[in-house]
């Protein structure tokens, strides 16, 4: 819309009407979008979140699996930036701590280490990787000066695992592979109920008793299968993939069914009779005419099918079919604070489920704004 | 380990502590007493047999009264009760689960080969509906029951030897005679543990009205309960081992301290059990057992819910389902807010997270490294066995390979625990290097001669999180040593399947069978159907007398040898030596791998719960906490 | 109506077929749970057992026999686990099921709805951004944790009964006024906790379904007809948004059955849910068959229900 043949026409078009300086729909959508602060910040938001799954082994200080036996359980901790002890000089460092153990409860307790601070780098050299798969380097973002040393500014896990690197790995799986599914079976519930609710009559029929059948079937059985059914060989994210298209494909049915409704109600609806008389084909009626009046329920229904994606992975995580380790996502993260042991000791250990609630609300809140944008009625 | 009266003598062994008391020194609980004025129950003292079984309490002398709370977990739990009440045989494992001694009979004798077993009832010893317990009980029970192909289609192992089910006379009426076709040295250790409940579990005069032989009419009855036949109808009254139906059943008529109530059925939400009023043991006061009223179940589903009750003070005893390490640190900081206090108990298992390398897997190049000593060895000492204590189990366990950790056990054996346990990455790179593993690929891992990457699959159960990180540890640990470990975990069902369809590497459990190694040799001798998983074939093979499987190795073929021998071994000296024979050809061989000695289990138990004998080992052989004599435990006012 | 009959027969042979699927059989899972302790069970006594249960029989024969007795006697075939009859399973938990599904679904519409409206009129406000950000707080935790979360602050500082639905004194007690007080002392947790993740969606729905019809024109032609706020509000668009709502009752009656089982597991609820997950587990196969036959009834009944009020909410709606 920007290219200088598409200005000029414009230009000529606005010249015509008056004057009037005119701007193409997407345009309009774009400034109107823009005003909505919250929207931009979301997908600001959005974006950050998916340039951390791209580039994850740069910013984890730590290896996601790197267990240490005397660090497990440890507790967020802060990094320091400025150090007072000799004057005050910005020398970014993290208290150290020394595991003991309660001889009675055997629960660790960590004691400062006066004599020992972790000093804290940028660019610090670290495990070995390939940036973006391709250079070879161990650099990251911040790591200890000296390599070997730990800190833990999320706190660690029951193995000595730093969370924050953790958390930042288990993106790059629930924002791509987990939302794989939700894209797909968005797509076709759509269509499926958007067919059904268009035409009625037998193909309704049809596709309502597709969908009833699809209900009726039990899930369990069909996971417990599928866990004994697929090759053993597969990695874990082919073998989870496998689970979320399954998944997807009985997912489809609620929001076909009520996409199949507000279509039943709305095509006898003026605007609908108008578009068809006019000699609209099928297909832009349906996706061009319709489906834009149901745009705020399909993204509440694709950001509320998201957090339901996630939290399928650590229920599936019960029958051996969810992710398997090494593979980290948020689903398998919160399914290891999943006790009594994490809730009274660790609480840390929940947050990866802050990192789906940040990034559940700002796809949700860009949609919201792209939703206000789109619509030529919001004011 | 076990102390067994020695053959020579034939010995007789009279009932502990048989102190004389007078006729009407019986006392019993105040909840009875009611009764016994409206003249529903009889007296006390006509309740008891003329000499009671005298149980002298372990700490003091109780007093009557309360409900004993614990929880089972979900539907399927019913052993868990069984454990509680205890099997009620003949003879009983002593608390210490050193000894057995004498339970339901009042005397035992042995004939000189062992193969003849005569035991002597209690004369006026009555089950739980007042019927005198006679020597027709039992015949019903062995020879009814256990031998009729319609209820148990083949022959009960405990009461097998040589192929041949056991003869089952009766002496007098108070006498029975267990003949078996040749000498069988493990019998009384066999009826202490679960496994052999048999002989007094089912009462002739309740349960003959479902047999065929006493019931002409017993069709009837099947329809009416809308049965399959007889035998279902059976178990639907009179229960079994191992199912849920001997405690949905009020009116069964047991032997045991406390009797049902409120049923374990398909949506009970508690189990309640009440003091049989003719229970058959009495304390040195002359008090009839038990002291506590009643045990309360509650049915819950989830094992963290049942650490949320523990916490709250909900339970007066729980060890099973919550003994895990993990719950330790959150056990122990509740004990002021929950009145509990923890104990210790030391499981008999001779490792919590042992590798069953499969002998006999699939993957033909691995097969011969499997079958390797100096790879299994490299495999070893490529372990970090103190990361992982330290890490699982929270520093409480040791590196161990297999065998009792206990110094004091009959079948402790230093090399079978200890050996290739310490961490040696130069020598395990050795190793590996002369089986010829001696290349690597890209990645780092080792390969084949032939070519292709060494990677070892390896299958743990979800329901056992530990094994899990304990794998996840040592994954990472092979992989320095350039071995690739895939890990499969998989719901119970699905890890049992492929274990029987022999599709691992490795399969990472328990290794059972350590102070109760003769009883449970699973892990030494390749003759278990489905947990021997050094190689499940072999198992196959020796099970069908070489028709099936495939042909154990030498050092497991001289293994079963010594084994068959031990099974009809004529003296106590001479199996004891066969079977420390086996133990030391399996720690020659070193074919399952071990990673750390069980740590203590973590127990809870009310402040005020009296005579709980604290240092209880854990197990199935011995039914803990069945052996410390729930009847004895009192809550102190 | 008449073309449900064969779609139930349909839908019943292949649910049958499925949970058959997984690898082994009732005796199977019976033998690992034995073997876990301790216990050896023989090939022959195996065998033994499957005959005795009838599962060395082809899986068609089996259905068919299960299917006969179904329609000819009533009988639902036998738990193997429980060696009892499937309904008297079935029916003792299916009680409390309902009213436990019915009284959480009453709450979530009534949370729901209302905030909903409010969510979409008062769209921006900082009301509308604290539900929306309490509604996805509700919908990231996996109920389980909720559960345990909300089981473990009521025992560290209310010391609550964490048990199930009743307090031990009235757990096999018979119906009496008391217990029906009890009942409703311990079932407020579970239904928090069941109703926190759907009433956040349903919000979202309503107010995404609400925002939709707010700046139609028809909305803003009854404005300036000067009809009332309220009137307008609930008189037009809120029936229209309902319209979703209306559609999905056809899987709210199965899942008032099934839904949510982990949770129920966690709290310890005597209902169908954690029965019907076990006896899948477990391939306990009449059991769950049953189970699953009646959801499959109620999932058609449920539909039907649902397209007749779709018609009934808005007239303009044909099927043909």
């Amino acid at each position: 819309m920007s290219e200088t043949n598409k200005t000029d026409a414009t230009v000529n078009m606005a010249n015509l009407r008056g004057g009037v300086e005119y701007a193409s729909q997407w345009r309009l959508m774009w400034d109107r979008f823009r005003k909505h602060r919250l929207a931009l910040v979301s997908m600001f938001i959005v974006l950050a979140f998916y340039s951390i799954a791209l580039i994850a082994e740069f910013l984890a200080p730590f290896a996601p699996d790197e267990a240490d036996a005397k660090k497990v359980f440890h507790p967020p901790q802060m990094i320091h930036l400025f150090d007072t002890t000799n004057g005050f000089k910005f020398a970014p460092y993290a208290e150290a701590y020394t595991l003991t153990r309660d001889p009675e409860t055997l629960a660790p307790i960590y004691v400062l280490d006066k004599e020992h601070k972790v000093a804290v780098t940028m660019f610090a050299h670290g495990f070995k990787y390939n940036f973006l798969g391709l250079i070879p380097t161990d650099i990251h973002l911040f790591g200890p000066k000296t390599h070997g040393e730990t800190f833990f500014v999320f706190g660690s896990d029951r193995n000595g695992r730093d969370m924050f690197s953790r958390i930042i790995y288990g993106a790059r799986f629930t924002l791509s592979l987990g939302l794989i599914g939700v894209t797909l079976s968005v797509t076709i519930g759509i269509m499926l109920g958007g067919v059904s609710g268009y035409y009625g009559g037998k193909i309704d029929w049809v596709i309502q008793r597709l969908v009833e059948y699809i209900l009726s079937l039990p899930t369990i059985p069909i996971w417990l299968a599928l866990a004994a059914a697929l090759p053993k060989n597969w990695p874990p994210h082919l073998q989870y993939m496998a689970v979320t298209v399954i998944i997807s494909l009985i997912g489809w049915t609620h929001l076909a069914r009520v996409i199949r409704g507000r279509f039943l109600s709305m095509r006898g609806e003026v605007f609908v009779i108008a578009a068809k008389l006019d000699g609209c084909s099928e297909a832009r009626v349906i996706f061009r005419h319709m489906l834009p009046s149901l745009a705020s329920h399909i993204i509440a229904a694709v950001t509320l099918a998201i957090p339901s994606m996630v939290l399928a992975e650590t229920s599936l995580s019960f029958l051996g079919l969810g992710l398997q380790p090494p593979a980290i996502s948020w689903g398998v993260l919160l399914k290891e604070a999943q006790n009594i042991r994490s809730i009274s000791a660790a609480p840390w250990l929940f947050l990866p489920g802050a990192a789906v609630v940040m990034a559940v609300l700002s796809l949700n809140f860009m949609g919201d704004g792209l939703r206000d944008a789109a619509d030529p009625y919001s004011h | 380990m076990r102390l067994i009266p020695s053959r020579q003598l034939a010995i007789v062994v009279a009932a502990m502590a048989t102190l004389p008391i007078a006729a009407s020194a019986y006392t019993q609980a105040p909840m009875l007493d009611k009764l016994v004025q409206d003249k529903k129950l009889e007296p006390v003292d006509k309740r008891l047999p003329a000499t009671p079984q005298v149980i002298k309490p372990l700490e003091k002398v109780g007093v009557y009264g309360g409900t004993l709370r614990s929880a089972l977990r979900g539907n399927g739990d019913y052993n868990a009760i069984l454990r509680l009440v205890s099997p009620q045989n003949f003879v009983r494992w002593t608390m210490d689960f050193n000894g057995i001694e004498p339970n339901l009979a009042e005397k035992y004798v042995v004939s000189p080969d062992a193969s003849e077993y005569t035991f002597s009832l209690r004369k006026g010893t009555r089950w739980s509906d007042g019927t005198p317990l006679t020597a027709d009980d039992i015949l019903f029970s062995m020879n009814d029951l256990v031998s009729n192909k319609q209820f148990y289609s083949n022959n009960l192992a405990p009461f097998t030897v040589n192929d041949k089910l056991v003869q089952v006379s009766k002496v007098d009426d108070y006498t029975v005679k267990f003949k078996f076709a040749g000498p069988y040295i493990s019998f009384l250790e066999q009826l202490a543990t679960p496994l052999a409940q048999h002989p007094l579990l089912w009462q002739k005069k309740y349960c003959s009205q479902f047999h065929p032989k006493y019931n002409p009419h017993v069709a009837d009855l099947v329809a009416k309960e809308k049965a399959k036949d007889w035998a279902q109808l059976m178990r639907n009254k009179c229960g079994d081992t191992e199912i849920a139906t001997r405690w949905t059943n009020p009116e069964r008529p047991t032997l045991d301290p406390w009797i049902i109530k409120e049923p374990y059925g398909g949506s009970a939400t508690k189990v309640v059990l009440e003091r049989n009023p003719f229970f058959w043991q009495v304390d040195t006061k002359g008090q009839q057992l038990p002291y506590i009223d009643r045990v309360q179940l509650s049915v819950i589903s989830e094992v963290e819910t049942i650490v949320l009750a523990a916490i709250n003070g909900q339970l007066d005893f729980q060890l099973r389902h919550i003994s895990g390490i993990q719950n330790r640190p959150v056990l122990a900081e509740n004990q002021a807010k929950g009145a509990y206090k923890i104990f210790g108990s030391a499981n008999v298992n001779a490792n919590a997270a042992g590798l069953w390398l499969n002998q006999s897997t699939k993957n033909e190049k691995l097969k011969k490294l499997m079958r390797n000593k100096d790879f299994r060895v490299a495999l070893s000492l490529a372990m970090d066995r103190k990361e992982i204590n330290d890490i699982v189990f929270l520093g409480q366990g040791a590196p161990w390979q297999l065998g009792p950790y206990v110094s004091t056990s009959k079948w402790f054996n230093q090399k079978l625990g200890t050996q290739y346990t310490g961490f040696d990455a130069k020598q395990a790179g050795e190793l590996f290097d002369k089986v010829g593993l001696s290349k690597r690929d890209a990645d780092g891992f080792r390969t084949y001669p032939e070519g292709g990457r060494v990677s070892i699959n390896a299958i743990a159960m979800i329901s056992n999180p530990v094994h899990i990180d304990v794998l996840e540890l040592i994954r990472k640990q092979w992989a320095k040593a350039g071995i690739e470990l895939v890990i499969q975990s998989s719901e119970r069902t699905l890890f049992y399947d492929r274990a029987a369809n022999n599709q691992y590497d490795i399969s990472v459990d328990v290794f059972s069978g350590g102070q109760d190694a003769s009883l449970n040799p699973r892990a030494y001798l390749s003759i278990h159907p489905q947990e021997s998983r050094m190689s499940l074939e072999w198992t196959k093979y020796y099970l069908s007398n070489g028709k099936n499987g495939e042909k154990p190795s030498p050092s497991m073929q001289k293994r079963l040898d010594l084994y068959d021998k031990w099974q009809t071994a004529k003296s106590q000296a001479e199996a004891d030596k066969l079977f420390k024979e086996i133990m030391e050809e399996a720690a020659n061989e070193f074919e399952l791998i071990g990673t750390i000695r069980p740590a203590l289990e973590t127990g809870v138990r009310k402040a005020n719960l009296m005579n709980v004998y604290q240092k209880m080992p854990s197990g199935w052989t011995y039914p803990t906490p069945g052996p410390t004599l729930l009847q004895q435990w009192f809550f102190a006012k | 109506m008449l073309s449900a009959i064969p779609f139930m027969f349909m839908v019943s042979l292949t649910v049958f077929i499925l949970i058959q699927l997984p690898p082994g059989d009732f005796v199977d899972s019976y033998a690992a749970s034995l073997s876990a302790s301790g216990e050896v069970i023989d090939a022959a006594t195996m065998a033994d057992m499957r005959h005795r249960f009838g599962l060395d029989q082809n899986i068609l024969m089996q259905y068919f026999q299960w299917m006969s007795g179904i329609i000819l006697h009533g009988d639902f075939g036998y738990s193997f686990e429980w060696n009892s009859p499937v309904s008297a399973l079935l029916w003792e938990r299916m009680g409390l099921t309902l009213i436990l599904s019915i009284c959480t679904l009453m709450l979530t519409w009534m949370i729901a709805l209302p905030i909903g409206i409010y969510s979409a009129v008062r769209r921006y406000s900082i009301g509308d951004y604290f539900f929306t950000l309490v509604g996805f707080v509700g919908l990231a935790v996996p109920q389980f944790l909720l559960a345990l979360v909300m089981m473990f602050a009521g025992v560290k500082y209310f010391g609550i009964d964490v048990t199930g639905l009743f307090s031990q004194d009235y757990a096999n007690a018979p119906w009496s006024w008391d217990r029906v007080v009890d009942l409703l002392k311990h079932l407020w947790i579970p239904m928090i906790i069941l109703g926190t993740a759907s009433s956040a969606s349903l919000i979202r729905i309503m107010r995404a379904n609400l925002i939709d019809q707010l700046y139609m024109p028809y909305v803003v032609t009854a404005r300036a007809k000067g009809l009332s706020e309220t009137k307008l509000l609930l008189k037009y668009p809120v029936r229209i948004a309902l319209n979703p709502f209306v559609s999905s009752i056809g899987w709210i009656l199965p899942n008032l059955i099934s839904g949510a089982v982990i949770t129920s597991i966690v709290l310890n609820l005597q209902t169908v849910g954690p029965q019907l997950y076990q006896s899948l587990l477990s391939q306990d196969i009449y059991l769950s068959g049953a189970i699953l036959l009646l959801i499959c009834l109620l999932t058609v009944v449920g539909m039907l229900i649902s397209d007749i009020l779709l018609v009934l909410l808005d007239p303009r709606i044909r099927f043909e």
